[in-house]
C-alpha cells in the first residue's frame, strides 16, 4: 500500500508539472470572463448560464486533462524507458499501475474542486446564490472523469499513445450515445435481445453521470441514484483497471 | 525477459464478476432513471438553433441522433408506443429539423402524432398543422408535405376550402401526383366528408413505408370503414324499430333479425356499442378504433 501510495504521490506531483495548473488558470479565466458578460448580455437569466458554462467547462476540460494525461501515464514510462529502474525496485507492476490511477485521480479531484471553487466564487461575484445543489452535479462528473482515467489507461496499454486517446475520446463520445443502443429494438424488433443488451453493457455509460440540466433546473437528484451511479462508476473502474493491469502484466518490454 | 502465467483464475472470476455487477448497476439506474432519459432531457434545451450552436459541423449526425430517438420513444416499427409523454414530441421534432430542415419525414412523422387523439397522439392538430407549415417552408419543392398539410387541414381541422386550395398549390409544383387536382376540387364544401377522408387515408398509405406511418393510415382506414358499418347498423336498428314496433333491445337482437347483414364487430374485432335509448350504433370505447368526441351516450349496450 505504501508503495502504491508513493507512486501516486509522484504521478500527482508530475501531472501538476504537466500544465494542468494552466488549464485551470484558463477555465478560471474562462468562467469569470463569461459569467461578466453573460450579466450583461442576457435577460435575468445570467445564473443559469454561468451554471450551465461552469458544469460544461468542468467536465469538458475535466474529460480533455483525463484523456491526454491519462494516456501518457504508463506510455510515458516506457517511451523514456523510466519505467526499468521502478521495476527493478520491489515495486510491482500492479502497484504501479494503480499508483498511476490514483495519482491522476487525486490530479482531477483537486483540479474539480478548484474549478468548483471558480464556478462558486463567480456565482458570488455575480450576486447569484451558492446553490450547494451544484454539487450533486459535479460528483458524478468526478465518477465520469474517474472512468475516463481508467478507459485511457486500458488503451494506453494496449497501444500508442496516439491511438490510445483516439479510443479513449471515442469510448467517451459513444458512451454518451448509449441509450439509442439500448433502445435499438424500438425501431429492429428483429435484433436479439442479448446481442442489444450485451453492446448497452459493453459501453461505459457517461449519460449515467450527466446530472447538469437537472441541478441547473433546480430538479431533484435522488441521493440513491448518485449510490447507484458511484457504485456503477466503482465497478467499471475496477472492471477496465483489472482488464488493463492483466495486459500490462503480460507486456514483455524490450 | 520472464515468461508470464497465463490469466489467473482469480482475476478471471473477478473479471466476470465486474462484469456481471457492472451490467446490474446499470439496470439498477435505468430502472430509477427510466430508459428513455435522453428524451425526457429535451424539455430542458432553449431550442432547436441551442442544439445547433452547440455541434457545429455536425449538424446532420445530431440531427440522425435526434431523430433516432424521437421513433425509439414514439415508436418505430412497433404499433403506437402507449404512455408516451406527447410534451416531448414537439421539442424532439423542432430540434430535429432545426438540424436538419430537409428531413421531410420529421415533419410528417411529427404532425401525424401531433395532430392524432389520444391515446395515440398527442390530440392538437393545430400543432401537427404548423409543423407541416415549417416543413413547407424550408422544403418547397417537396409536393407530398404540400399534400399533407392539405390533408391535415381537411382530416383534423375540417377546412375543406383551406385543404382545397393548398392541395392545388402541391398539384403545381412539379412531379406532383396527377389525383390532386380532382381531390381539390372534390373536397370543396365536404369538410368531414368520409369519402374524401378514405381517399386522403389510401393515398398516405401508399406514399408511406412500412412502419408506423403506414401502420397508422391502416388504422385510420378501418376507422372509417368502422364508422360506415356503425351508420349501417344504426339504419338497420331504425327499420327494426320500424318493423317490429319496438326498438331492439341489443345488438343480438338485432343481428338475429335480417335487417343487420354483415358482423356486428368492427374490423378490429370489438363489438359495437349499441345505445337502446337511441338506437345508435357505435364504435366501443374499448375499441382500438374508438376516438374521442364520438363517443356515444353512457349507458348503451
Amino acid at each position: 500500500m505504501t508503495r502504491i501510495l508513493a507512486v501516486a504521490a509522484n504521478t500527482f506531483r508530475e501531472t501538476v508539472r504537466e500544465r494542468v495548473l494552466y488549464n485551470l488558470v484558463f477555465f478560471a479565466i474562462l468562467m469569470t470572463l463569461a459569467g461578466l458578460l453573460v450579466r450583461q448580455l442576457s435577460i435575468r437569466q445570467d445564473e443559469k448560464i454561468i451554471k450551465d458554462i461552469g458544469l460544461a467547462s468542468m467536465e469538458l476540460f475535466g474529460t480533455l486533462i483525463a484523456v491526454f494525461i491519462g494516456v501518457g501515464l504508463v506510455s510515458k514510462e516506457i517511451e523514456r524507458r523510466s519505467l526499468f529502474p521502478l521495476l527493478a525496485k520491489p515495486l510491482g507492476r500492479g502497484e504501479f499501475f494503480l499508483g498511476k490511477f490514483l495519482g491522476l485521480a487525486f490530479t482531477l479531484l483537486v483540479n474539480t474542486g478548484v474549478m468548483t471553487a471558480g464556478l462558486y466564487l463567480t456565482l458570488g461575484a455575480t450576486g447569484a446564490p451558492l446553490d450547494a445543489g451544484l454539487l450533486r452535479a459535479i460528483y458524478p462528473i468526478l465518477l465520469s472523469l474517474l472512468l475516463v482515467v481508467a478507459v485511457a489507461m486500458f488503451f494506453s496499454t494496449v497501444t500508442s499513445s496516439a491511438l490510445a486517446a483516439v479510443c479513449t475520446v471515442g469510448v467517451v463520445v459513444g458512451g454518451r450515445y448509449a441509450d439509442v443502443i439500448r433502445n435499438m429494438r424500438e425501431v429492429l424488433p428483429s435484433a436479439p435481445p442479448w446481442v442489444v443488451s450485451a453492446l448497452y453493457n459493453a459501453v461505459p455509460n457517461f449519460r449515467n453521470f450527466d446530472f447538469k440540466d437537472r441541478v441547473v433546473y433546480g430538479d431533484p437528484v435522488p441521493g440513491d441514484v448518485l449510490l447507484w451511479v458511484t457504485l456503477y462508476a466503482v465497478l467499471y473502474v475496477g472492471l477496465v483497471l483489472l482488464g488493463g493491469l492483466l495486459v500490462f502484466r503480460q507486456r514483455d518490454f524490450q | 525477459m520472464r515468461k508470464r502465467s497465463p490469466l489467473p483464475l482469480t482475476a478471471a472470476a473477478t473479471l466476470v464478476a465486474l462484469v456481471a455487477g457492472v451490467a446490474w448497476a446499470q439496470a439498477r439506474i435505468d430502472a430509477r432513471l427510466g430508459s428513455f432519459r435522453a428524451q425526457d432531457e429535451v424539455l430542458y434545451l432553449w431550442s432547436g438553433e441551442h442544439v445547433r450552436r452547440l455541434v457545429p459541423g455536425f449538424e446532420a449526425l445530431a440531427a440522425d441522433l435526434y431523430w433516432l430517438r424521437t421513433v425509439q420513444y414514439f415508436g418505430g416499427q412497433r404499433l403506437f408506443s402507449r404512455n408516451k409523454r406527447f410534451e416531448l414530441l414537439r421539442p424532439l421534432i423542432e430540434i430535429t429539423v432545426a438540424l436538419d430542415p430537409r428531413l421531410e419525414i420529421a415533419y410528417r412523422y411529427g404532425a401525424v402524432f401531433l395532430s392524432e387523439s389520444p391515446p395515440v397522439g398527442a390530440g392538437r392538430p393545430r400543432e401537427g398543422v404548423t409543423v407541416l407549415e415549417e416543413g413547407t417552408k424550408a422544403l418547397p419543392g417537396s409536393w407530398r408535405l404540400r399534400q399533407d398539410l392539405g390533408f391535415f387541414h381537411f382530416l383534423y381541422l375540417r377546412d375543406a376550402e383551406t385543404a382545397s386550395r393548398i392541395l392545388m398549390e402541391a398539384a403545381e409544383i412539379p412531379g406532383a401526383a396527377f389525383w390532386l387536382r380532382s381531390l381539390a376540387a372534390d373536397i370543396l364544401g365536404k369538410s368531414g366528408d368520409r369519402e374524401s377522408a378514405r381517399r386522403m387515408w389510401r393515398q398516405m398509405h401508399e406514399q408511406a413505408e412500412e412502419g408506423i406511418l403506414k401502420a397508422n393510415a391502416a388504422v385510420q382506414l378501418q376507422i372509417l370503414d368502422a364508422l360506415d358499418q356503425a351508420d349501417r347498423l344504426t339504419a338497420a336498428a331504425a327499420a327494426f324499430e320500424r318493423h317490429a314496433g319496438h326498438r331492439a333491445g341489443s345488438l343480438a337482437e338485432l343481428r338475429a333479425s335480417v335487417l343487420a347483414r354483415g358482423p356486428v364487430v368492427d374490423p378490429a374485432g370489438v363489438p359495437f356499442q349499441y345505445d337502446v335509448v337511441t338506437g345508435r350504433v357505435s364504435v366501443s370505447r374499448a375499441s382500438p378504433l374508438w376516438r374521442p368526441g364520438w363517443g356515444p351516450p353512457e349507458g348503451g349496450r
